[in-house]
């Protein structure tokens, strides 16, 4: 039904690269369900229908990691024999924690009224900012093949999403309460 | 008895020689439509009076059934206890659910059956929900016949997206009592998209509202050749055009126009307010008469009473965009469905939200039916499978529960099925031979506020320290969204399975609190997240302290042992307050105090194991 790639990136005939088609990513994934997905076995075997179900959710994983930038750099990490899994305390620099400790009280600090959602959006771009600047500069290192720098650098990558994470839970509460 | 299968010359498929009369049904709250192939092209059914709708209303008699659709609504207000509406609203709920809604004020339910299979009270004696449900069915396929002078071979059924398991189920029995073959289930917002998607080749990305009767869901999906792709679900499926006439009822009574009303009055008073709030659609005002009371309801007055129920479903949105990260501004279009939408109310909020004007050229009634009518054609085999495809998601994440009763979640909610998720676990105490799994679904991060899906247990871990034995846990949900979990221990290959229907049993009601509780308190969860964490290291700590002490005390000075000790205590008598801050402050002094004294213990092990000495005396059987 379907040849498994060696790696999600090839399933998808995409580069190995952190900057992604996502375009191209997308047209692949849907040409590719269309072909695997239990829907199309309806009426085959037990057995057939097994193995569409496995496929499809091996294409489901596959393209959810490569969608998400956070997924696709630790999945980028661990092609290259890295175990992303393990954090250790000396990956994260006394600045990142302290910058995000500061990032996270004032987020606690908010609450409702007109300018908290302002003041939301202002954190989301902040946060979006960094993302940016440190996404950039992990695909210089692992184009550099400094691994252990884009290792560290993966790590501070997931607390900022873990607070953007944090962002949109504010957020949905504020919302329950606001009028708009 | 191949006679029928007759292929042209030079092959071709023979089962094209055969037609088979599919159909696409959207059972409704309020009202019902049947739609089928006529002359190659998919179009919804009318009655001998050119009515297309038909309304979902079944009245009972002593002697049985006296009538279905236009008939039975038209004698609610005169017969309100043996006229049955809104029997959707009933599906899958139970009794003391029933007796509780407000919507079904004017009916007697019979628990005859028990609890889970409450039944409406009638002079035909006790008719539940499904029974009620198949009487709808039975008059759509009659209609289907007399057109098209064929029997029905099989039918796609439409279902909110928001449905849980035993609605879904419910509905499935209502078509076998009914007699029709079930080819699928289709959610109501995709079937709309189909519909829309195929016939006006619509591209990109689309929102479907779907407010209708009694439910209501929005959906995101990205349509790109032929592939329908769900990109997020929410909904409410106790929200809709009832509760926006129950608003109206309710105001009614409050305006001091109407007194006490009888339970058997509730039926007329609701049509009252329903043609009221029908009327402020054209016109800015509607005269309202009651009895001997006449009053008159503004659009403004009506915009304020509704307001709460608007919010909600732009609550919705807000959500689904999030969800799937796209922004309002990559929305190629809006499609409104289902009857509430035609209120302005409606159309303004959803123009204003999305930054766009929905498309009002679609008729909102039969867009669902005819979407599912499209499916019911490929799916019985007169057209060509391969014309679409339909990615869905699950609408509720499923998780875990971990030590401190908090959620990992495992699946998330919209993410696309079929999948497979695994994540590790390892144990908490030293020398735990078993793990307890429970598995839960909902959005909240303490285990207390989850539904409870399922609890199994997974035995011979080899004894290890705490932390040491790696367990994989695997969710899997099938494309029919069905869970299965499974948890094997890594360095044994122990093994233990459960399969569980992820919504069974859960109504409704249960998911929207679920999702709204979790939206009104996801500071406090974080709050109580943060304290669960600090007290689990606390106890991690204070454990592993204990432990060693108890082993290797002696190589502790009489100092050392009570700065420890002290350490130990105020760390003890922090855990009873809810400050986390404080308890990780005493943690860390903790750890501090006794840092020299695990270097130390570790120097003694590690001699130990080197000189080939048991180290098993280090770990306790605890659990």
């Amino acid at each position: 039904m379907l040849a498994i790639a060696d790696n999600y990136f090839a399933q998808f005939a995409l580069p190995v690269d952190f900057e992604i088609n996502s375009g191209r990513l997308g047209s692949r994934y849907r040409e590719l369900q269309a072909e695997v997905h239990p829907d199309r076995f309806a009426a085959s075997g037990e057995e057939q229908r097994l193995q569409a179900i496995k496929l499809s959710s091996y294409l489901n994983e596959a393209y959810e990691t490569l969608k998400s930038p956070l997924r696709r750099a630790g999945y980028l990490l661990r092609l290259r024999g890295i175990d992303v899994e393990q954090v250790a305390q000396s990956d994260l620099a006394p600045e990142l924690l302290f910058e995000q400790m500061e990032l996270r009280e004032s987020l606690a600090e908010l609450s409702g009224g007109e300018s908290a959602f302002d003041r939301l959006d202002e954190l989301n771009r902040k946060a979006a900012s960094r993302l940016a600047e440190r996404q950039r500069q992990f695909v210089q290192a692992l184009a550099g093949n400094r691994l252990d720098q884009a290792r560290k650098l993966f790590h501070e990558l997931q607390f900022l999403h873990k607070l953007q994470t944090e962002i949109d839970k504010k957020e949905e509460s504020l919302e329950s309460v606001a009028d708009f | 008895m191949s006679l029928l299968q007759i292929s042209e010359p030079g092959g071709g498929d023979p089962r094209r020689a055969v037609h088979r009369r599919a159909a696409g049904i959207d059972l409704g709250t309020t009202n019902s439509l049947i739609a089928t192939a006529i002359k190659g092209e998919v179009r919804t059914l009318a009655d001998a009076d050119g009515a297309h709708l038909l309304p979902s209303a079944v009245q009972y008699g002593a002697g049985g059934l006296l009538a279905v659709g236009a008939a039975a609504k038209a004698r609610s207000a005169a017969d309100p206890g043996n006229v049955i509406v809104s029997a959707k609203r009933a599906l899958g709920k139970s009794f003391a659910e029933l007796r509780s809604g407000g919507g079904f004020r004017q009916y007697r339910f019979d628990a005859g059956k028990g609890d889970a299979a409450p039944a409406f009270v009638t002079a035909a004696g006790p008719r539940d929900p499904v029974e009620v449900s198949a009487a709808i069915l039975r008059a759509l396929a009659r209609r289907c016949r007399e057109e098209t002078g064929e029997e029905l071979a099989g039918a796609v059924i439409t279902v909110p997206a928001y449905f849980n398991d035993a609605q879904r189920q419910q509905t499935r029995h209502a078509a076998k009592l009914a007699g029709i073959e079930v080819l699928r289930l289709l959610n109501e917002p995709t079937a709309a998209a189909v519909a829309y998607g195929l016939d006006r080749g619509g591209q990109g990305n689309i929102i479907v509202f779907d407010l209708g009767g009694g439910t209501f869901d929005v959906s995101l999906l990205s349509l790109r050749k032929g592939v329908f792709e769900v990109l997020a679900t929410g909904g409410d499926t106790a929200l809709g055009g009832d509760d926006f006439d129950q608003a109206v009822a309710d105001w009614l009574i409050a305006q001091g126009g109407v007194e006490a009303v009888a339970a058997a009055d509730w039926p007329a008073l609701l049509q009252v307010a329903n043609q009221a709030r029908e009327r402020l659609g054209d016109a800015d005002q509607a005269e309202v008469v009651w009895r001997d009371w006449r009053g008159a309801l503004d659009a403004a007055q009506f915009a304020e009473i509704a307001a709460p129920l608007v919010r909600r479903t732009i609550l919705s949105c807000r959500r689904v965009m999030r969800d799937a990260g796209v922004d309002t501004g990559a929305i190629g279009n809006v499609l409104l469905v289902g009857g509430a939408t035609r209120m302005p109310l409606i159309r303004q909020a959803v123009a204003k939200f999305f930054g766009r004007e929905p498309l009002t050229d679609i008729d909102p009634d039969r867009v669902v039916a005819m979407g599912a009518g499209i499916q019911a054609e490929v799916l019985i085999g007169n057209r060509p499978t391969g014309d679409f495809l339909l990615l869905d998601v699950n609408p509720l994440s499923l998780g875990i529960e971990t030590m401190g009763e908090l959620v990992e979640k495992i699946i998330r909610r919209n993410t696309a099925i079929p999948v497979a998720k695994s994540q590790e676990f390892t144990t908490f105490k030293d020398g735990q031979t078993a793990m307890a799994l429970h598995v839960v679904q909902g959005e909240r991060e303490l285990v207390g506020e989850c539904r409870s899906l399922a609890r199994f247990t997974l035995g011979g871990i080899p004894p290890m320290v705490a932390g040491a034995a790696k367990v994989k846990v695997t969710f899997q949900v099938d494309a029919d969204g069905l869970l299965s979990v499974s948890a094997e221990e890594a360095s044994t290959g122990g093994k233990a399975e459960v399969q569980v229907k992820p919504s069974f049993g859960l109504d409704s009601g249960q998911i929207e609190q679920m999702l709204r509780d979790s939206r009104d308190h996801a500071r406090d969860d974080m709050l109580a997240r943060a304290l669960g964490e600090a007290r689990l290291d606390a106890t991690r700590l204070m454990d592993a302290i204990s432990g060693a002490i108890k082993e290797n005390g002696e190589i502790l000075s009489a100092a050392e042992k009570s700065g420890i000790e002290q350490a130990l205590a105020e760390l003890r008598d922090a855990m009873a307050e809810h400050d986390s801050a404080r308890i990780e402050e005493l943690t860390q002094r903790l750890n501090h105090v006794s840092e020299a004294f695990a270097a130390r213990r570790m120097n003694l092990t590690v001699g130990a194991a080197l000189r080939g000495e048991s180290i098993d005396t280090l770990s306790r059987e605890t659990e």
